[in-house]
């Protein structure tokens, strides 16, 4: 390499490794919040039909009727109907979810930068977690190639998007296995963890805001009883 | 289906119903995972050897999806083979279950809209 070039992957990696990173928290952060009021406009509230008094609906019955209650939820929900698939999206997200933050060496930057840290997980837990994300996601890549519906409807954006959400695991593995040279997978690791946290507010990973809202907030027979918010968009017009 | 035309399609209507109903399409498009758990929940996927056909999504991916993602640019030929599939293929029973809870009938049912706007609807007497 000559001079010029160490110095320019140099100064990419200072890019990486600081403004970038902010913004990627910043944007995503910022991100989820505003799509979330987005949605929240999309929807008004309104009083439901009082078929069953609310008092009634709100009140808990006895513990065998709340149990029957849950596991008929259970039952109509895809981990009724397709436990297999569900069960492995469940480890999937909460992997994708609860890891990053028990990471030691996430939690020693964060002592770093703003001398706070949670508990971490051992080393050896938080492989054992990573590669199960990365088992989960190459068990959905390998079912959209062989399940003829999932193939049915498969965009390449979703090979791609799967490919930043396991990123980060991947590479962050990778990173800590010392395979190839260290700094250059942390780099690595780094830019795919920003360019994830930089896509989930505006790809379908904003599912993760659409699905509390649809669910707990909207009326509907899926969503809770007790939701009061309808689409304003139903309204707009007959054409 | 009905008689095929040699019509051309007109685009105008087809643009006046995705300008009218932009939000609720692109937000059912953007939240839909592709991950094919609405299948079984639809009879009619069930009662035609599973084909994929039949599965909700797919009936308004590839209908007013199409529509919304071509800005409404699209052949009449194209135009017959949405109409077969949210009109044969689908009853609009209601029952479809998504996860996130996308309307999948209120989808399907703009991609009939924008079939009827283009003279290709149901013809019961078949
Ligand atoms: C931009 C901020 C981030 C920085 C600076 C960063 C930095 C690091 C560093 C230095 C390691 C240690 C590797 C080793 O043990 O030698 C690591 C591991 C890891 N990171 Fe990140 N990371 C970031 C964001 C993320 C995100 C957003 C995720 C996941 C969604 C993630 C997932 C992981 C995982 C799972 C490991 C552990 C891999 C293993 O030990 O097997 N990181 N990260
Ligand atoms: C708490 C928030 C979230 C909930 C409740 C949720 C729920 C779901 C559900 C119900 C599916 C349908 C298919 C399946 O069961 O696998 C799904 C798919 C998916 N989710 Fe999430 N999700 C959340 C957050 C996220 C985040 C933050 C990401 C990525 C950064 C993500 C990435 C994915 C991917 C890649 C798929 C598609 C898997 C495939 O290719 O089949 N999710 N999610
Ligand atoms: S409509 Fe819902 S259940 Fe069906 S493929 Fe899309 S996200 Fe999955
Ligand atoms: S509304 Fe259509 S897609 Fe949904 S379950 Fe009924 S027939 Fe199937």
């Amino acid at each position: 390499m000559t001079h010029s070039e160490i110095f320019f992957l140099s100064a990419m990696g200072e890019w990486i490794r600081g403004p970038l990173a902010w913004a990627a928290f910043l944007i995503c952060g910022a991100g989820i919040f505003i799509q979330y009021r987005r949605l929240l406009a999309m929807t008004r509230t309104q009083e439901p039909l009082q078929v069953i008094p609310l008092d009634e609906v709100q009140t808990r019955g006895s513990f065998a009727d709340r149990l029957t209650g849950w596991l008929i939820f259970l039952r109509i929900s895809i981990l009724g109907h397709t436990p297999f698939m569900a069960g492995v999206s469940l480890i999937f997200h909460s992997g994708l979810m609860i890891t990053p933050l028990f990471v030691l060496a996430h939690n020693e930057l964060l002592d770093m930068a703003f001398g706070i840290s949670f508990v971490s997980f051992s080393e050896a837990m938080t492989t054992k977690m990573t590669l199960l994300v990365v088992a989960c996601g190459a068990f959905f890549f390998l079912r959209r190639i062989f399940v003829r519906r999932v193939r049915a409807i498969t965009a390449p954006s979703d090979f791609v998007l799967l490919l930043i959400a396991v990123g980060p695991f991947l590479t962050g593995w990778l990173a800590h296995s010392h395979v190839l040279n260290y700094q250059l997978m942390i780099m690595l690791h780094i830019l795919s963890a920003e360019i994830m946290l930089i896509m989930i507010p505006f790809s379908k990973f904003s599912h993760m805001i659409f699905f509390f809202v649809s669910r707990r907030l909207i009326a509907g027979e899926h969503g809770r009883i007790t939701a009061r918010r309808v689409w304003r968009y139903e309204r707009l017009s007959n054409t | 289906m009905s008689e095929p035309t040699n019509l051309p399609v007109d685009p105008e209507p087809i643009r006046e119903i995705l300008k009218n109903h932009q939000q609720q399409i692109r937000l059912g498009l953007r939240m839909c995972a592709h991950c094919g758990l609405c299948a079984d929940s639809c009879f009619l996927y069930r009662a035609n050897d599973r084909a994929p056909e039949y599965m909700p999504s797919y009936k308004f991916l590839n209908s007013i999806g199409v529509l919304f993602k071509k800005k409404g640019k699209v052949g009449k030929p194209a135009v017959e083979e949405m109409g077969a599939l949210v009109f044969e293929n689908c009853v609009l029973c209601t029952r479809c279950y998504c996860p996130f809870g996308i309307d999948i009938p209120a989808l399907i049912t703009l991609g009939r809209r924008a079939c009827r706007s283009q003279g290709v609807f149901r013809a019961y007497d078949k």
